[in-house]
């Protein structure tokens, strides 16, 4: 009992530790720091800001991601339009006697593998 | 000079109206950094970054708020990245111990105190200060801000963008939370 009661005056002890806390000061010419930060930020070129820029994770990842959907789309278009080369109107079904050939083309080649 | 005339002047660029703005804000920004990140060199960087953001955006400043609440958002923010980033690197440096490099101070890092702790509290802020840490982001935020920076529950809930009675609740539940901590601890520690 005795123990815990120590405890729960140890806990109320260091929750008011805080009380009188006086507020903490930077270090004298703080002002002349920031001038000097600021200055070296306006001598950044654009350059330097824009690859500071590019060199972010975020934005490196997302320009990644961004090239390989493009890359993707460009590649899915292209396969599109690969396989629609013939326009409909300039579109003939083939007649029967091509289908007849190219079945028993077929057929024959297999037969011909056959043992 | 009053705070509407010297923003409006810093939107003009007037380094003088900035300098009267850093000299007034400064143990503010400073103060409230520290809290965060427990560490006077960073508290410091922040500090700088903070002003130097106050500088580049004031024109989006739009006074829909007090100056200083701006301030404190500001702050907290930029106080939290930092956070983040040392969380990272903190993380990185574990992957490092891996391979036989010493990162010992990120690592483990020292205890922290506060400037402005009374002399014979140091000792139990140091444990206060550690048990902080363990709470959850909003909690900890709104019970610094209250305890260290020594805003009301009305400014506090301004800062965070919450009505009153979230701020009673959430240091309500900070105090208790922090409580079990320090039970935890001192049944382990004592």
């Amino acid at each position: 009992m005795k123990q815990k009661k120590t405890i729960e005056e140890r806990i109320e002890e260091t929750m008011n530790s805080f009380d009188g806390i006086q507020p903490a000061s930077p270090q004298p010419w703080l002002f002349t720091r920031i001038q000097g930060r600021l200055l070296k930020m306006e001598e950044k070129t654009s350059w330097d800001m824009v690859s500071s820029f590019l060199s972010k994770p975020a934005v490196a990842i997302a320009s990644l991601c961004l090239i390989l959907f493009l890359n993707g789309f460009i590649l899915f278009q292209q396969e599109k339009e690969a396989s629609v080369v013939i326009l409909p109107a300039q579109y003939e079904p083939p007649s029967d006697s091509e289908s007849m050939i190219a079945s028993s083309s077929s057929f024959d080649y297999e037969t011909l593998v056959q043992p | 000079m009053n705070e509407w005339s010297l923003i409006e002047q810093l939107k003009q660029g007037n380094q003088e109206a900035f300098k009267t703005i850093v000299d007034s804000w400064q143990n503010m920004v400073y103060n409230t950094a520290i809290g965060i990140v427990k560490n006077a060199e960073d508290a410091e960087d922040i500090a700088q970054d903070v002003f130097v953001q106050v500088f580049q955006s004031i024109s989006s400043f739009k006074g829909d708020s007090k100056f200083s609440t701006w301030l404190y958002r500001i702050t907290i923010t930029k106080s939290l990245d930092h956070e983040r980033r040392k969380k990272r690197k903190k993380r990185f440096a574990f992957v490092k111990s891996l391979f036989g490099e010493e990162s010992e101070l990120l690592f483990h890092p020292p205890d922290f105190n506060h400037p402005g702790i009374v002399l014979d509290k140091k000792e139990d802020a140091v444990i206060l200060f550690k048990v902080i840490d363990k709470l959850p982001l909003n909690q900890r935020i709104a019970f610094t801000l209250h305890k260290i920076e020594g805003l009301s529950y009305q400014e506090v809930g301004e800062v965070m963008k919450t009505t009153l009675s979230s701020v009673e609740s959430l240091i309500h539940r900070a105090k208790i939370n922090l409580r079990k901590q320090l039970e935890a601890y001192f049944k382990e520690n004592e």
